[in-house]
């Protein structure tokens, strides 16, 4: 009897210390969820009735133009930034992993810094930044004779992509190279060493051995930006608000923008969702691709 | 066994008192809809507002607190936009706290539609006829009225002294009224100010406009983005012209490219490269205070430039805010003795205007202040001009959908200007859009 109680309570008592954190979830992640694949159904300005709409905002949202631009936008994004992102954050990580770098902890800060900064804050600093008129990038590059007419960094819709990139991969720069880091520190010391006997230049044993073994974890990066990009809000919302002509549209900013400026909650619902099924498909793509080898 | 069972419980317990008080809030206000501090129970009443709004009343607070010792203000300031979707959500969980908003015109229709704040009909009774009466068609839904007009902002011209005289063109206000009556005037002397002294007429950006100018263009005209039933009414061509003139402007290169009230073109004020600002009354304010406080004796206020001499309205109106109470406010009597005392009373209404520069929606007799010169503005005294805009303003309102297309214009400028779209195009676009995303025809 002493016994199978014992088991009982060890059959139960994981379910009750993980209990919290899943009662949260059901809470504050699981139910708003759910309710916002009731909302996509409905027609619904915030307060007052909701009327059943069936399938119609899906409707409306596959023939709406703005949709597929914001998904065109981010992967653009994307491409922008996430190839220089992600070799330049392997390029730091190796060089502070490497014995002769002096300075490492302070690198190492002064890269991550920039992702606990308040983005807000950030962001209002890259309009100054930016700014057409009397911005400091476009005074320096006059004064060193780069362009003779200011670069239009946030009005023109190439522009305003990239500077939206820029500013996103100086945010996450430091955090993929941390990382990125720790992928690098799990590769034996032996088999730079085996190399270097073999006779392997520097960059031959960065391509044949730090960036094969560091597949995994660069697969990880690319999931968490493809999604992060995906998402992006404040950086547009701020330096662009979307503009110009919706060329830094997200969808969650498109999701933002109809439920609380347009008061349009059935619609932004259904952005909502599509927008979940869209990431997780991605993201188990992602995966695929990259795991088909091991 | 029983140990487990009692862990259950708790358990159950925990969740099931979690959700009831998530979900409880709803249940709140039908419950304590009894009458509520009658008496001298102290009461406080909590008021979301902007910053440069509750400046206005600060200036009354002293005087409120006299009158009515029980009740107690707290203002909590945020951004007028984030304002309103935080109210969205207040009020969709019918939430009693705040018991006041303030709410721009630009979207008090929008902001009414969604039922959320107080029927105020019967109290508003005594004011309907004090007040300019545009201001209270966009705080009707059905026949009833939701919020109480606090401010107007009249259009008017400032416009820079030192550049009109070197571009050879009058100086006093009177003459310049008379020298640029209409916006074709207004474009011969951009063309004027442009080539003699180098700056732009006005600020404007191409591809991120407010339109503010162009709203206030269509207001005096009595156009809109929508007609009077409601229809789309932007691929009008009456619409048309009043765009195609702007885009005149901006090609011919008299427009200082930034957008209106932003920091890079109060830049541009500051450094004398704006000669006019087309704009409502609090600009003056923002001239003096923010960008160009050094600047004093150079400006000077007149009318506006109509579209052709014939027109019946010269001004139009940009802004202006109200004051509404929240439906499930635990202090409505209250509430509306705030409201009262600071928007329906001459007395405070005043003490805005001179203080804080709130061009009042009430309609003042007349009262001394209105012919005190300003010291900035070249001893002029400016709210004689501010009053007669006013009272030549085309009676109009913003409508529930014009914050999408005042976003949905941005485009049409954009697409213009980066796109090589014409106008008419542009405006087609726009309209079809509004169409189907408002449901209107």
């Amino acid at each position: 009897m002493k016994t199978s109680r014992w088991n009982k309570q060890l059959l139960f008592a994981p379910y009750i210390y993980i209990s919290p954190y899943f009662i949260l979830f059901f809470i504050f992640s699981l139910y708003p969820i759910l309710y916002s694949f009731y909302l996509s159904f409905t027609d619904w300005n915030g307060s007052g009735e909701k009327t059943m709409v069936g399938f119609s905002n899906y409707v409306e949202l596959f023939g709406d133009r703005s949709f597929w631009l914001s998904l065109w936008n981010s992967s653009l994004i994307f491409l922008m930034y996430v190839p220089v992102m992600l070799f330049l954050g392997l390029i730091f990580a190796s060089l502070l992993n490497s014995n002769w770098m002096v300075g490492k902890g302070f690198f190492r800060m002064a890269l991550f810094v920039p992702n606990f900064v308040s983005v807000v804050a950030v962001s209002f600093v890259f309009v100054l930044l930016f700014n057409t008129q009397d911005g400091l990038i476009n005074s320096v590059l006059r004064n060193i004779g780069l362009i003779d007419r200011p670069l239009p960094w946030l009005e023109s819709p190439w522009w305003a992509r990239l500077s939206v990139a820029m500013m996103v991969m100086y945010r996450w720069l430091g955090y993929n190279m941390l990382l990125l880091m720790t992928g690098l520190q799990n590769i034996s010391k032996d088999l730079y060493e085996a190399a270097y006997v073999d006779g392997a230049t520097k960059w031959k044993s960065f391509f044949f051995i730090t960036i094969p073994l560091v597949k995994k974890m660069l697969l990880f990066c690319t999931v968490l930006s493809t999604i992060g990009t995906f998402s992006l809000f404040t950086e547009p919302f701020i330096l662009t608000q979307g503009g110009p002509l919706n060329s830094t549209l997200t969808p969650v900013l498109m999701l933002y923008t109809e439920s609380f400026q347009n008061f349009n909650f059935g619609y932004a619902s259904s952005i909502a969702v599509c927008f979940f099924i869209l990431m997780m498909v991605i993201s188990l793509l992602q995966m695929r691709v990259f795991d088909d080898k091991d | 066994m029983k140990r487990k069972s009692t862990l259950f419980a708790l358990v159950a317990c925990l969740m099931i008192s979690l959700l009831t008080s998530a979900c409880s809030s709803s249940e709140q206000p039908a419950a304590s809809n009894e009458p509520s501090s009658t008496g001298n129970d102290p009461v406080k009443l909590v008021v979301w507002i902007w910053e440069t709004a509750k400046d206005g009343l600060d200036l009354n607070m002293e005087a409120f607190q006299a009158k009515y010792p029980n009740i107690e203000v707290e203002f909590q300031t945020m951004k007028s936009t984030d304002l309103y979707s935080k109210y969205l959500i207040t009020s969709s969980t019918s939430d009693a706290v705040p018991d006041i908003i303030a709410v721009e015109s630009t979207n008090l229709s929008q902001i009414v539609q969604i039922d959320s704040l107080l029927d105020i009909t019967d109290r508003v009774e005594p004011y309907k006829d004090k007040m300019s009466a545009y201001k209270w068609e966009d705080a009707t839904k059905d026949g009833k009225i939701y919020a109480m007009p606090w401010d107007s902002g009249p259009v008017v011209m400032f416009y820079r002294n030192d550049l009109f005289a070197e571009a050879g063109l009058p100086t006093d206000p009177e003459e310049v009224a008379q020298k640029i009556q209409t916006w074709e005037d207004y474009y011969e002397a951009a063309k004027l100010v442009k080539e003699k002294t180098g700056a732009y007429m006005y600020g404007d950006s191409k591809t991120n406009s407010s339109s503010r100018m162009f709203e206030s263009m269509m207001w005096q005209r009595g156009l809109w983005y929508f007609d009077n039933n409601g229809n789309v009414a932007v691929d009008s061509p009456e619409v048309k012209e009043s765009a195609d003139f702007l885009i005149k402007m901006q090609k011919e290169e008299l427009v200082f490219d930034a957008r209106a009230n932003t920091d890079q073109w109060g830049n541009g004020i500051r450094d004398g490269k704006i000669a006019t600002v087309v704009g409502g009354s609090w600009h003056d304010a923002i001239i003096e205070n923010q960008y160009s406080p050094s600047d004093a004796g150079k400006w000077s206020i007149t009318m506006m430039p109509k579209w052709s001499k014939e027109d019946a309205y010269t001004g139009a109106n940009q802004g202006g805010a109200n004051l509404a109470i929240n439906k499930n406010s635990k202090h409505p009597e209250e509430a509306w003795n705030f409201i009262e005392f600071m928007l329906g009373n001459e007395e405070s209404q005043v003490k805005m205007m001179t203080g804080a520069g709130l061009f009042p929606a009430l309609l003042l007799g007349d009262d001394v202040s209105m012919d005190e010169a300003s010291a900035y503005f070249n001893n002029q005294p400016i709210r004689k001009v501010y009053a007669q805009s006013l009272a030549n303003t085309y009676p109009l309102a913003y409508t529930s959908d014009f914050p999408m297309a005042n976003k949905l214009m941005t485009d049409v400028w954009a697409k213009v200007f980066l796109n090589d779209m014409s106008s008419e195009q542009a405006l087609k676009e726009m309209a079809n859009e509004l169409r189907s995303k408002t449901k209107r025809n």
